[in-house]
C-alpha cells in the first residue's frame, strides 16, 4: 500500500476511534487528533518537493482521515447513542462534524508544510505548533465541555516518569522492571516534609527538591548492589526492589528501635502505614493563591513546565559526554570500559538521574491528589511505564512521549468509555450473563503485556526509532533557475 | 632505549587451562612491536591483561614505571594505553564520530552539573572534540561523507579503521592492535600496514600488534616475540624469527623445521 495512503489512515483510525468512543463533542478533538498524527507521518513517506506539493498533500491526506473521523462521529450520534439513551441531535452532530474538518484540516496541511523546511526550521515550526496544542488545550476542554483534564494530569506525570524511566533503560541499557519505587519514594520524602504528619510543613516549592534529592539518593543506593549484573539479573533484583518499597512503606508506622535496652524509637510512625500522609500542602502562587482541586488549569501547567524543563536538561545531558558514556554503556558495556568509561559511576548516574525524574513526578502527584498510599505504586505503574518507553521507541523522547500519550489515553480514557458504551449497549440489549464484565479493568493488563510482545515481534525499534535511522529520507528541495 | 611496557612472569589459568605460561616480555618505547603465535597460544588473552580486562593470575605488568596489575580496564586506557579488538567491537547504533569522541571520554572534563547548566567550558570542550573527531576520522582515511553513518552500516575495511581511530582518541602512549587486518585484502592491508607506520612515525605513538599475517610482520615489525600454547618461545629481529625452528614447528608441526631446512639446502645446491 502507498505509504502517504497509509499514514493519512493512522492520523484517520486514530480519530474514527476517538470520536466513536468518546461521543460529544469530542469529534471535534478527533478531528485536531486525526491532523496531528496525519501532517506528522506524511512528508515522512515521501519527500516532497515544494510548499504547494506539501499543500496539496496536506490537503489531500486530511481528505482520507477526515472522512474517517466524520464516520466514526456520525456511527455514535446515529446509531450508537439512541440505543445507549441519548437521543439523536442533529445540531450538534454539525457542529462535531464541522469543527472537526475547520481543525482538523488546516492543522494538517500546516503540518506537512512545517515537515518539509529544513531541519532547524522545521524543529522551530514544531515545537510552535505543539505549543499552541498545548497552552490551548484546557480552554478547548473546557469549551467542549469534554472534562478530560482530570485524566490529562496524571498522564503528563507518567510521561514525565516515562522520560526518567528512558533515561536507565533507554540510554543506558538498564532494564530496570521497578522504577515505580523512585515514584513512591519521591512523593513520600514530598508528603513527610509537606504535611501535618511530622508536623513539618513545608511548602511544595521546596518539598520537591526534597523528593528529587531523596530520589537521587535512593537511586545510588538501590542501584549500587546491581552494579555486576547485567541483561535478566538486573531485571529480576529491580523487579524486587520495586516490590519491596511499597511493602516498606507500608510496615514503616510503628518503628521501635532500641539501642541496649534504651528505647530510642518507640511506635514511631514513619510512613503513616496503610492509611498514608494526608493532607499534604498544595502548591501556592502570587497570583493564583492556593492551587486548588476544583480547577485543573495551574496543576496542567505546573505539570507541564516541570516536563519542559524535564526535557530540556535530559536533552543536554543526552548529547553530552556522559550521554555518549550511556549510550556506549547500552552498545557494549566491556567495550566501553577499555575506551575509559568509569562503568560504575555512569551506571549510578543513570540510576540516580532517573530516580530523580520520576522523584519530581511524586512530589507533583502526591501535592495534586493531596494524599498518597503505598498502593499507589505497585509493579504495574512499572510495567506501564516500561510498555510507554517501549511502544514508543527506546532511547528516544518524541518517541517516548508518543508512546505514553497512546498508552496513557487508552487505560485512562479510552478503555473506560468504551466499557461504558459497552455495558450501556450490553444493558439495551438485555444480555445479562455479560454484565459483569468490566472491560477497562479486566483486559487492562492483558492490553499492557499484549502490546509489549506485540511490539517486541513487530516493531522492536519502536513507533518512532531513536537516532538517525528515524529520518532515512530528508526531504529534497529543488531549486529552479529562473532564467 | 627505555621500555615502555615490562612483564614479568604473566600468568593465566581458566580453571585447569594455562592460556598464559610465566612471560616475560618487552615492549620498547618508539618501537613496532608484534606478538605472534598459532590459534590459540594466548595472544588477545595476554592483550586482555594488560588492558585490566582479566586479572593475572600471576606476575607483574609495569606500564611506564607504573603497575597496572588490578586496574579497572578504564584507569589503564586512561594511564595510556590503547587498543581495538580481534571481533570488532564498536558501538553498533552510534555514529562513526560519536564512536571517535567516546574514545575521548577519559580526556574530557564535563560534569552533570557543568552539562547541566551548558557552561562555555563544557560547550567549548564538546566542539573542540567533535573536531578532533573528525581529523582523526580523517587521519584514519575514513570519507568524511561516513561521518555521521551509524557504525554497523559502514563497510567492514572502514569500521577497522574507526577502531583504530577510536583507540588513538583516548591518546594512548601505546596502541594494542588485536588483528586489525583480518578479513581484509591485500590492498587493505597494505593501506593499513601504512597507516600503522604514520601512528608511531608521526604522532610517536608505540605500537604492540597481534597479527596473522607473516608479510605484514616480517614487514613492519622491529621486535618479534612469539607465543605458543600460553609460553614464549622465542623473540628477536623478525630476521631471527624467520628462521628459528621452534617457530616454524609451532606454526607447521613437528618434523617441520627439518624439512624447510633440507629444501633451503636443496634450494641452494
Ligand atoms: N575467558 C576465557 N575463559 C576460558 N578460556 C579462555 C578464555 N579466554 C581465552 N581462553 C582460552 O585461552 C586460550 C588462549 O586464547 P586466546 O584467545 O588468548 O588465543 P589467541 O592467541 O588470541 O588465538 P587467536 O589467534 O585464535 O586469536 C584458548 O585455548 C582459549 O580457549
Ligand atoms: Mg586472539
Amino acid at each position: 500500500m502507498n505509504t502517504r495512503i497509509r499514514s493519512s489512515l493512522i492520523g484517520g483510525l486514530f480519530g474514527f476511534a476517538i470520536a466513536l468512543i468518546s461521543g460529544g463533542f469530542a469529534g471535534i478533538l478527533a478531528g485536531l487528533v486525526a491532523g496531528l498524527i496525519n501532517g506528522f507521518s506524511v512528508p515522512q513517506a515521501e519527500p516532497l518537493n515544494n510548499r504547494a506539493g506539501a499543500v496539496r498533500q496536506g490537503l489531500v491526506a486530511s481528505l482520507i482521515a477526515s472522512v474517517l473521523t466524520i464516520l466514526g462521529i456520525v456511527i455514535r450520534s446515529v446509531l450508537i447513542d439512541p440505543v445507549i439513551g441519548t437521543p439523536l441531535n442533529i445540531t450538534s452532530l454539525l457542529i462535531s462534524i464541522i469543527g472537526a474538518l475547520i481543525l482538523g484540516i488546516p492543522v494538517c496541511v500546516i503540518m506537512c508544510v512545517i515537515r518539509t523546511e529544513p531541519p532547524a526550521r522545521e524543529r522551530i515550526g514544531l515545537a510552535i505548533v505543539i505549543g499552541i496544542v498545548l497552552v490551548t488545550y484546557p480552554w478547548l476542554d473546557q469549551f467542549l465541555n469534554l472534562r478530560f483534564m482530570n485524566e490529562v494530569i496524571p498522564v503528563l506525570v507518567f510521561i514525565l516518569m516515562a522520560l526518567g524511566l528512558n533515561i536507565v533503560v533507554g540510554y543506558a541499557g538498564l532494564l530496570d522492571l521497578g522504577y515505580a519505587a523512585f515514584f513512591a519514594i519521591g512523593a513520600y520524602a514530598a508528603g513527610m516534609v509537606s504535611s501535618p504528619h511530622f508536623g513539618i510543613s513545608w511548602s511544595f516549592w521546596l518539598a520537591i527538591w526534597v523528593a528529587a534529592a531523596v530520589a537521587a539518593l535512593f537511586g545510588l543506593i538501590l542501584g549500587s548492589p546491581t552494579l555486576p549484573l547485567r541483561g535478566d539479573y538486573l531485571a529480576i533484583v529491580t523487579l524486587g526492589f520495586g516490590e519491596i518499597v511499597p511493602i516498606a512503606i507500608k510496615n514503616l508506622d510503628k518503628v521501635t528501635i532500641n539501642i541496649w535496652n534504651y528505647p530510642l524509637l518507640v511506635d514511631f510512625d514513619f510512613t503513616g502505614g496503610t492509611k498514608g500522609i494526608n493532607p499534604i500542602n498544595r502548591p501556592w502562587l502570587p497570583v493564583i493563591g492556593e492551587f486548588s482541586p476544583s480547577t485543573p488549569i495551574p496543576w496542567y501547567f505546573l505539570i507541564l513546565g516541570i516536563m519542559l524543563i524535564s526535557i530540556f536538561f535530559i536533552s543536554r545531558l543526552r548529547n553530552s559526554r556522559l550521554g555518549r558514556a550511556w549510550t556506549a554503556l547500552r552498545e557494549d558495556e566491556l567495550a566501553a570500559g577499555a575506551m575509559g568509561i568509569n562503568t560504575v559511576n555512569v551506571k549510578l548516574l543513570a540510576f540516580a538521574i532517573g530516580a530523580t525524574v520520576s522523584g519530581l513526578a511524586g512530589a507533583f502527584y502526591g501535592s495534586y491528589i493531596s494524599a498518597i498510599f503505598p498502593e499507589s505504586f505497585r509493579f504495574d505503574v512499572s510495567v506501564m511505564l516500561l510498555c510507554m518507553v517501549i511502544l514508543g521507541g527506546l532511547g528516544n523522547m518524541s518517541g517516548v512521549i508518543l508512546g505514553g500519550i497512546i498508552i496513557q489515553f487508552a487505560d485512562r480514557l479510552f478503555l473506560p468509555q468504551f466499557s461504558t458504551v459497552v455495558q450501556k449497549l450490553i444493558v439495551a440489549s438485555g444480555n445479562e450473563s455479560l454484565r459483569e464484565v468490566n472491560f477497562a479493568s479486566d483486559f487492562r493488563l492483558l492490553l499492557f503485556g499484549l502490546t509489549l510482545v506485540l511490539m517486541m515481534i513487530l516493531r522492536p525499534q519502536g513507533l518512532v526509532p531513536s537516532g538517525r535511522a528515524a529520518r532515512v529520507m530528508p526531504p529534497v528541495k529543488v531549486e529552479v533557475p529562473h532564467d | 632505549m627505555t621500555n615502555i611496557l615490562e612483564t614479568r612472569g604473566v600468568t593465566k589459568q581458566f580453571g585447569g587451562l594455562t592460556a598464559v605460561n610465566d612471560v616475560n616480555f618487552n615492549v620498547r618505547q618508539g618501537s613496532i612491536t608484534s606478538l605472534i603465535g598459532p590459534n590459540g597460544a594466548g595472544k588477545t588473552t595476554f592483550f586482555n591483561m594488560i588492558t585490566g580486562l582479566y586479572v593475572p593470575t600471576a606476575g607483574s605488568i609495569v606500564f611506564s614505571g607504573r603497575s597496572l596489575v588490578g586496574l579497572k580496564p578504564h584507569d589503564v586506557t586512561a594511564a595510556g594505553i590503547g587498543r581495538t579488538f580481534q571481533n570488532i567491537r564498536l558501538f553498533a547504533n552510534m555514529t562513526a564520530v560519536e564512536n571517535v569522541m567516546v574514545g575521548m571520554h577519559t580526556r574530557m572534563r564535563a560534569g552533570v552539573l557543568g552539562i547541566l547548566a551548558n557552561v562555555v567550558g563544557v560547550r567549548r570542550e564538546e566542539a573542540d572534540s567533535r573536531q578532533k573527531a573528525h581529523e582523526l576520522l580523517d587521519y584514519v582515511g575514513l570519507d568524511a561523507s561516513r561521518a555521521d553513518d551509524v557504525s554497523k552500516n559502514l563497510p567492514y575495511g572502514d569500521q577497522r579503521r574507526l577502531e583504530i581511530a577510536r583507540a588513538l582518541a583516548t591518546d594512548p602512549q601505546l596502541l594494542l592492535l588485536d588483528e586489525p587486518t583480518a578479513g581484509m585484502n591485500p590492498q587493505e592491508t597494505a593501506e593499513l600496514t601504512q597507516l600503522i607506520r604514520r601512528i608511531r612515525d608521526e604522532r610517536g605513538i608505540t605500537i604492540l600488534l597481534i597479527e596473522h599475517d607473516m608479510k605484514l610482520v616480517m614487514d613492519i615489525s622491529e621486535a618479534i616475540t612469539v607465543l605458543d600454547r600460553g609460553t614464549k618461545i622465542a623473540e628477536g629481529l623478525p630476521s631471527d624469527i624467520r628462521s628459528n625452528e621452534q617457530v616454524i614447528e609451532a606454526y607447521l608441526g613437528r618434523g617441520a623445521a627439518a624439512m624447510a631446512q633440507k629444501q633451503t639446502q636443496q634450494g641452494g645446491a
